[in-house]
This record gives C-alpha cells, structure tokens and sequence, in this order.
C-alpha cells in the first residue's frame, strides 16, 4: 500500500514532465481506479488553491472584497467548467471517432491541471513578501502555469483519442463552442423548470383559496 | 403541561416572525435611494457619509430689496468677498458685500452712443481689480466695464479665417486670466473657447472635446447609402458646459457628455492635465455602477488647494473633489425643502461657504460647513501644503467622524511612512486600497526586518556550516583511528 501511494504522487509530477509518455500511460498502462481518485484529489486541490488564493494572497496582487467572497462559488467555478469541458469533448470525439472514453477524458483534464496547483500554491505565502516592482515574477508565473496546463490538455487530448495535432486543435476549439451551447441549454432548461414549477404552484395556491 | 408546550410554541412562532419580518425589513432598506451625503468606497458602493454642508439661508431679490431675480444665470464672488449675480431675466448685475447687503446694481452702462444696456446676459466674469466680464448673449458681444462700472471695450463679430461661414458670435460664459486675456464659452462652437487677447482680438480656440463616436452609430453609418448618411446627424465634439479658472491661470472645465471625462484641467495649450488618482474619474455620480442616468455637469468652481466642486443639474447634487481625483463630500439635491433646488444654474465658493444659484425659484442658497465639512476642508489644505503633521491629526479626527472615508487613510499612511512606522503606514495604506504606496511602505518595512534579523540568521548559517564542517572531521578522525586499530 505505501508503496502504491507513493505512485500515486509520483505519476502526476512525472506526467506534467514527460506528457507523452505520461497520458500514455495513464491511458494503457496505470490503474482506471486509483487514478480516478487521484483526479478527484487534484480537482479538490485546484479549489483549495482558489479559495486560498483568493482569501490570503498578498494585497499587491489581491485586492478582494470580502463581500463577495464566497468560497462555495469558487469551488464550483473548478466543478462547473471541468464537468461541461468533459461532456462537451466527449459528445464532440465520439462524433468525430475519438478512441477516448468518458473517463479518461476526465481523468486527462484534471490531470493537466495539476501545474495550476502547484505554481500558485507557494505564491499564495510568497505574494505577501513582494514589492509592486516584484509583481511582475508573480504574474509571469501564474502565465507560465495557465500555458503549461493548456498544453498538457491539448497532449492529453491528442493521445487519448489518438488525433493528429491539427485535429485535435480543432476539436478543443469546437469542445468551447460546445461548452456555450451547453450553458445557453442549462439555463434554458433551468428558467423553463422555474416557469412550469411557478405555474404549478400559483394553480395550487388560487385552488387553495378558492376552496 | 398541554399549556406549557401550547405557551412555548406560540412564543417560538412570534419570534420567528418578528426574525422573519426584520429580515424583510431589512431588504426593503436596501432599495432606498442613495442617502442625502454618502462617498464612494473603492468597489463603488454609495456609502452613507455625515453631511459635510448644511443650508443655512435663502436669499432672493426681495429680501436684497432689488424685486426678484428673474432666471439668474451665474454668480461671480471676488477675492474679497463681494458678491456679483448675474439677473439675466432682468438685465441687470446685482452686487452684494460679504453680509449680503445690496452695494449696487448695474443694469446700464454708457456705450458708444449713449447709454446701453444687456440683453438675456449669461455669464459674468469679475477680475481682481473689480473689472466686469459679462458675456451679453443676447447682444452678441462681450462687454467689459471697468470697477466704476464705465466701459472699457466691446468684442463683438470677431473675425477669423478658422471661423466657419454665417458664424454667430454668441458668448455663453466668460473668464479672464491674469494677463488679461479672455476665455469665451460660445454657443454653436465645437473647437473649444475661444481666447482674445487684451485688446479683445481673437488669437485662438483652445481644449475642443474629442469626437466620440457610438459603435453602433458608426455601423449604421457604414451601412447606410450616401443620400441617408446625408441626413443623419453628424459626429461633432460636444461643446463645455462650463468653465471656470483658478489662480495659477488653469481653466476647469466641464462638459456635457454622458461618458468618459466630463471634467477637465487644461494648461495653456489647452491639453488636459485633470489628475484623476481617486478610486473613480471625477464626473458626478458613477452612473455605470448603479444603472442610472449619468450626472450633467453644468458648473464648476475651483477654491483654494485645487479643490474643485461640480454642479449636477439632473440631480441637483454638488460634488467636490481634492486635486487628486478623490471624492471628498456631496450635497443638495432637487425639491422643495431648504437645501434642495428646483433648477440650479450656478455654484461659487465664498471662503469656506457655498452659494448655489436657482434659475427656477431666482433664489440663492447659502450652504455653511458642518464640524466634518471643516475638518476634512482643513486636512486636504494641510496634505496640499505639504503640512504632514497637521494632515495626519486632522484626518485622523475626519476618520474618527467617517470611518468609511478612504481616502483619508492614505493621508494618515503617508505622514507614518515619513515618521518611519513602516507597518503601521502599511496598515492604513491596506484600508485605502493604495497598492503603490503600500509597496513603497512595505519595501522600507522588509529591508527594517531583515537588517534585524540579518545577522542572526547569518550566523547561525555559519555557524551550521563550521559545525558539520568540524563533525565531519572528528567523524574522519574517529573512522580513521577504527580502521587504523583494525588494521593492527
């Protein structure tokens, strides 16, 4: 079991660094399970880190108001977007002869989210012993991480659903317009329900005063 | 037993709707409208502020004794303290002293052919020595009367090849700076004032608004054919509304545009040099915060210090501003109680006292500082002075009167940098939301700490090293001596 932990550390870190051979792995070789849990875990941690961030990083990069704070929100701006990200790459691969499943599809994404974890984690504390000159290594590092996480979701991608790059550029391209229509959907669905859920209960409550 | 239970939960009930009903309360508190004085906080919130000025007094023509003012226009007070109303519904100046008492009304003057007199005049301007700018629209001309009231020249139909075909010279407003040259606000004119030299020759337009143009207008435009665009209305700078100018010869002005500057501070080459440091650019209310109708400025009036003042005239409200953007207090309003006006037309600063000008009631009201008005009056004056000491106490007693004034806490966090309270400095410039100076706080803050700690650190790191240094070597000598018994 330790040992089997200490994989479980070792392969992301060892997959932000070798992202070929690493999502190939991941795909063929490593346990479907564990490595579920492991996405979970970085999903968890990636909220963590913007909760924290957004509650304890230095006033020269943060300027936050406490009222609109809110940590469940941020939690869910992790959930939300991951969630309509898989969805919408899974129905657009599965069209277009994607060899990914729904899972792996998941699993490449929250993997490649483990660089925005670990680059803005230590600048939480350090953010608070920079000058406004010295902003400037925060921000460039914050880029550095967004970069190297969109790479590794463009090379997940490509070996998940075994896409030539040109294709698979395509395809991540398509999975945001997809998102948008998959948003636009929600809330249609979401204002109907509250439409018919009113309707119903203004019928309840004339039939109960009538009575 | 029955009863207790019936007892506790009717108590339970009441209380719970005692709870629910202030909850409700509560929310319908928050719909009300902005309170009479309230500030911006830096997430542009109106948050509610002692008032700063109080009206004390009404005067009107009556009371003067002169017969009621008539669409008074502007309002003109000299460094002495008199007072010059501009009756433009009656054609006349009507003076005043420093106790409001009337001194002279001037409603003729003897012109080249005999005596003169205004026609619907709107804007008046008094030099230093007593000499009287008046821009006579109905006229049009510009009429400049010395001290006695005698005239001195006339500018009327000045010429110019920058003018345009069948230009009309009709003066809306007036000043005129220490070299006496003067500044028009003209109708009808979209390049800017026009400047006349001291003998009333036009020399030049000066500051014309930029042309803004709605996206969506233009697209329109674009689409639309030659004979359509021909009819449509063309883009054309807006014009000022009003100017005003301060001692060191810069002329404020505002204009009429719904969005970007509305207020400006322009040099002699009439480029803007405004400083708009605030949380927020001066222009009134911020209206794309709260979903209302932008603020139209229609006055403005420099005092001392660089404070500045606007007049709104869709809410009546007078904002005033220090020289470095920040929103220091309002006041007014429209409606019928004292303080509120009906259709203001013109603000001056008398000392530390407002007068407001209403065209529609032809009345002027008084506004006199409150204990807070003052206090935070004296502590810009003190900061601009470049009085460090004086700023800090008097912002903090402003503070102890305002929590909620931001602003005043940079003032405080820059006079406890300059005493070398670094932290603290950092703390008051954290509740000002001043990242620049907070940096510069805590850059002095940081290099403090480790010149403290420096040497500790430093020799505990060496110490560390000649430590493991010298383990090593016993532990060699040690291994040695082993091997070396071994070896035996």
């Amino acid at each position: 079991m330790p040992q089997l932990n200490s994989e479980l550390l070792k392969h992301p870190f060892y997959l932000i660094l070798h992202p070929f051979n690493g999502y190939w792995d991941l795909k063929y070789e490593w346990n479907k399970k564990t490595h579920l849990i492991v996405s979970f875990l970085i999903l968890f941690l990636l909220a963590v880190t913007n909760i924290l961030s957004s509650q304890y990083s230095g006033f020269l990069v943060n300027i936050y108001n406490p009222a609109d704070m809110n940590s469940l929100m941020e939690i869910l701006y992790v959930l939300l977007p991951v969630l309509f990200w898989c969805v919408a790459n899974w129905s657009l691969t599965t069209l277009m002869d994607g060899e990914g499943k729904f899972v792996e599809i998941f699993t490449s994404t929250c993997f490649a989210f483990t660089p925005m974890v670990i680059i803005p984690f230590p600048w939480i504390w350090l953010s608070n012993v920079i000058s406004i000159q010295e902003t400037g290594f925060y921000y460039f590092s914050h880029s550095i991480a967004l970069i190297w996480s969109l790479y590794l979701l463009f090379v997940g991608n490509m070996t998940v659903h075994q896409f030539t790059p040109s294709k698979t550029i395509g395809t991540l391209l398509l999975s945001v317009v997809a998102m948008g229509f998959l948003a636009f959907l929600c809330l249609l669905f979401f204002s109907l329900i509250q439409q018919l859920s009113s309707f119903v209960s203004t019928i309840y409550q004339e039939i109960d005063l009538r009575s | 037993m029955l009863s207790i239970i019936y007892r506790t939960r009717t108590f339970v009930l009441t209380t719970l709707i005692c709870l629910l009903s202030m909850g409700m309360g509560s929310a319908a508190a928050h719909a009300e409208e902005a309170p009479a004085s309230y500030n911006y906080s830096y997430w542009g919130d109106s948050v509610a502020s002692p008032a700063a000025y109080r009206a004390t007094a009404i005067l009107n023509g009556d009371s003067l004794g002169v017969g009621p003012f008539k669409e008074p226009n502007d309002l003109h007070v000299t460094a002495d303290k008199q007072i010059y109303v501009l009756d433009s519904g009656n054609n006349r100046i009507v003076v005043m002293d420093a106790s409001f008492k009337l001194v002279r009304i001037i409603d003729t003057f003897d012109g080249k052919g005999g005596p003169d007199q205004f026609i619907s005049p709107q804007g008046l301007f008094v030099t230093e020595d007593k000499h009287i700018y008046v821009a006579d629209t109905g006229n049009k001309r510009m009429v400049h009367l010395d001290s006695d009231g005698k005239l001195v020249k006339v500018i009327e139909n000045p010429e110019s090849e920058l003018f345009q075909e069948k230009f009309q010279f009709q003066p809306a407003r007036v000043v005129v700076d220490k070299a006496q040259r003067i500044y028009v606000m003209a109708a009808g004119v979209f390049d800017g004032f026009m400047e006349f030299n001291a003998n009333g020759e036009f020399s030049t337009f000066i500051g014309a608004n930029r042309v803004r143009v709605d996206p969506a207008e233009l697209l329109w435009k674009r689409l639309s054919t030659r004979a359509q665009r021909s009819r449509m209305v063309m883009f054309t700078p807006t014009e000022f509304t009003n100017l005003d100018i301060d001692d060191e010869g810069f002329i404020y002005a505002t204009n009429g545009d719904r969005f970007g500057d509305t207020i400006k501070k322009l040099n002699a080459q009439g480029n803007d040099i405004l400083r708009r440091t605030g949380y927020f650019n001066p222009r009134g209310d911020i209206a794309a915060m709260s979903q209302m109708v932008a603020s139209r400025l229609i006055d403005i009036d420099v005092a001392d210090s660089e404070i500045y003042s606007v007049l709104d005239s869709r809410r009546g409200r007078i904002f005033t501003y220090n020289g470095d953007g920040h929103f220091m207090y309002v006041f007014g309003g429209l409606g019928n109680r004292l303080g509120e006006f009906n259709a203001p037309s013109a603000i001056e600063r008398v000392g530390d006292q407002f007068l407001v000008l209403d065209k529609g009631l032809g009345e002027i009201t008084l506004f006199e500082t409150t204990e807070y008005g003052r206090t935070l009056n004296e502590a810009v004056r003190s900061y601009y002075r470049g009085d460090e000491e004086g700023a800090f106490s008097l912002f903090q007693k402003s503070i102890h009167m305002n929590a909620n004034l931001e602003f005043a806490y940079a003032g405080i966090g820059k006079s406890l940098l300059r005493q070398g309270k670094y932290a603290e400095a950092m703390k008051y410039f954290k509740q000002s939301k001043d990242q620049r100076n907070y940096s510069k706080a805590f850059l002095l803050y940081r290099k403090e700490v480790l010149r403290d700690y420096f040497p500790a650190v430093m020799t505990g790191i060496v110490l560390l090293a000649l430590g493991t240094i010298v383990l090593r070597k016993f532990r060699q000598w040690k291994g040695g001596r082993k091997r070396a018994a071994i070896k035996q």
